[in-house]
């Protein structure tokens, strides 16, 4: 039997069974192990310290990491009251004429969505519902350039026409730097009537048995510097205005299927006779039983002329 | 093997560079978009500056504190893969004529070019086959401790010795072979 053979079948050779040359192959094939061994061994001794190493630098970035994340999220609580406080209230003289149900929430601690009461530099009042276009912070520091726009245009002109054209006018360069839109839907309200421009909002009037569905023909804020059309529409004593973002209507259900504008339209006529706070929560009540989960900011005003 | 051309810098064959990449990879040094950039690029055929394979060398220098027996064990399999994958099977049948491909600097002048004095020599001068001894001589700008994979496994790749030990701790640049 050969010394491979002998080594193939495991079985321990009497020394009277191997010869000088097969003892030599022996030894020398020990010796082979012996080395093999060795630099198997140096190299699992420097990669196992190099996993050591690794797992401790590994710590030390997960701790870093855990301060950093902290930090943001301090910063990002900060940045969430300050947009909440910079959200309105309506003035006493608006609240004087008109209910108000509000609902805003966003998908994350700062939003892209936006809704504000002004007045204007003609005594009537004004709402503006705005979609920027994302989430988080940087959609939340646009909202804050589009306020101080307002208030600005707002002392000097009450056309919601002209007013919008001159926000797209000025806002137009900043927003296309950013990469940043947003939807609009702005309406001046009078003794008699509102007059309102839509780009990309939602809006609905109930007046009576009728309803009157918001034109939505023009362009974004920051897409295109485009005229824009200013409609007006009778605002009678016991009306509701809704005025609305894309997060309701384009939510969807477990099978993929969206809410739709009509669905909340609907409901929204259907309780009309209700008061603004109550048509607010069946509205919700609908959405958050239909929807599979909040994937988009929501923003919903209900609004009822009362004098 | 590779056709020569003169080149003013320093310059490392496709398949070499490739082959030290891959071994990194096949041995979990480097992994996901780090492996994918190593050997994103490689053309086996073509000629690459040195620098690119120092680069490789680099990251594994970095990653590891001890890093000698980690590159000699790329060495080793970078070996495993050119006689493996290569031309390997075709140049040397026995363990002992890998050291004979090395006669004149035969083996590595294949694989590096450029200005004389940056290529150096990888250089078989002394071989006695009967008492199974040899000693290598390298002035080439490669690792010395991946070379001496190199030579551990070139020779151990077609399996018939039974003993292989390799030692530059005197001279670096200097391999005391002992095999048998």
């Amino acid at each position: 039997m050969s010394l491979e053979q002998l080594l193939e079948s495991g079985n321990v050779p009497g020394k009277a069974n191997l010869s000088d040359e097969d003892l030599a192959r022996l030894v020398r094939k020990y010796r082979g192990l012996q080395k093999k061994h060795e630099r198997d061994q140096a190299f699992w001794s420097a990669t196992n310290e190099n996993l050591r190493i690794a797992y401790e630098r590994l710590d030390e970035q997960e701790r870093e990491l855990a301060r950093t994340y902290g930090i943001i999220q301090e910063d990002l609580a900060v940045a969430s009251r300050i947009q909440q406080a910079l959200l309105p209230q309506p003035s006493d003289k608006m609240a004087a004429e008109l209910d108000v149900a509000v609902y805003h929430k966003q998908l994350t601690e700062v939003g892209g969505d936006y809704y504000d009461f002004f007045n204007t530099c003609a005594g009537n009042y004004a709402v503006g519902v705005f979609d920027i276009s994302g989430h988080g912070v940087s959609a939340a520091l646009v909202m804050t350039y589009l306020k101080a726009k307002f208030m600005t245009i707002l002392e000097k002109h009450d056309s919601p026409k002209v007013i919008v054209e001159w926000i797209n006018n000025n806002a137009y360069e900043f927003l296309k730097t950013v990469k940043k839109y947003a939807t609009v839907n702005f309406v001046v309200v009078d003794s008699k009537a509102i007059r309102y421009v839509s780009g990309g909002g939602f809006g609905l009037l109930v007046s009576g048995a009728g309803s009157t569905v918001f034109e939505k023909r023009d362009s974004f804020l920051g897409l295109r510097r485009r005229a824009f059309h200013e409609y007006e529409l009778a605002f009678r004593k016991g009306d509701v205005l809704a005025l609305y973002t894309d997060g309701i209507p384009e939510a969807q259900n477990e099978q993929g299927e969206d809410y739709t504008v009509r669905r909340l339209n609907e409901l929204i006529i259907e309780n009309a006779r209700r008061p603004v706070r109550e048509i607010l929560d069946r509205c919700l009540e609908d959405y958050t039983g239909f929807r599979s989960k909040d994937s988009d900011d929501v923003s919903l005003l209900i609004l009822r002329k009362k004098a | 093997m590779a056709k020569r051309k003169k080149a003013t810098d320093l310059r490392v064959f496709g398949a070499t560079l490739q082959g030290f990449a891959q071994a990194c990879i096949n041995l979990n040094i480097v992994a996901g978009a780090k492996a994918e950039n190593l050997l994103g690029d490689i053309e086996i055929t073509g000629w690459y500056p040195f620098e690119k394979l120092r680069e490789i060398e680099r990251v594994v220098m970095q990653a590891y504190e001890n890093s000698a027996p980690i590159l000699e064990r790329v060495g080793m399999e970078m070996m495993l893969g050119w006689y493996n994958f290569g031309p390997g099977k075709q140049i040397i049948k026995r363990g002992v004529d890998f050291l004979h491909f090395q006669t004149g600097s035969q083996g590595y002048a294949s694989v590096v070019n450029g200005p004389e004095e940056l290529v150096g020599s990888f250089n078989l001068e002394f071989l006695d086959e009967e008492s199974g001894r040899a000693r290598i001589n390298s002035t080439t700008p490669f690792n010395k401790d991946l070379e001496r994979g190199v030579i551990i496994g070139g020779m151990s790749s077609p399996g018939d010795l039974d003993f292989i030990d390799v030692k530059n701790d005197e001279n670096p640049q200097v391999f005391q072979i002992e095999f048998a």
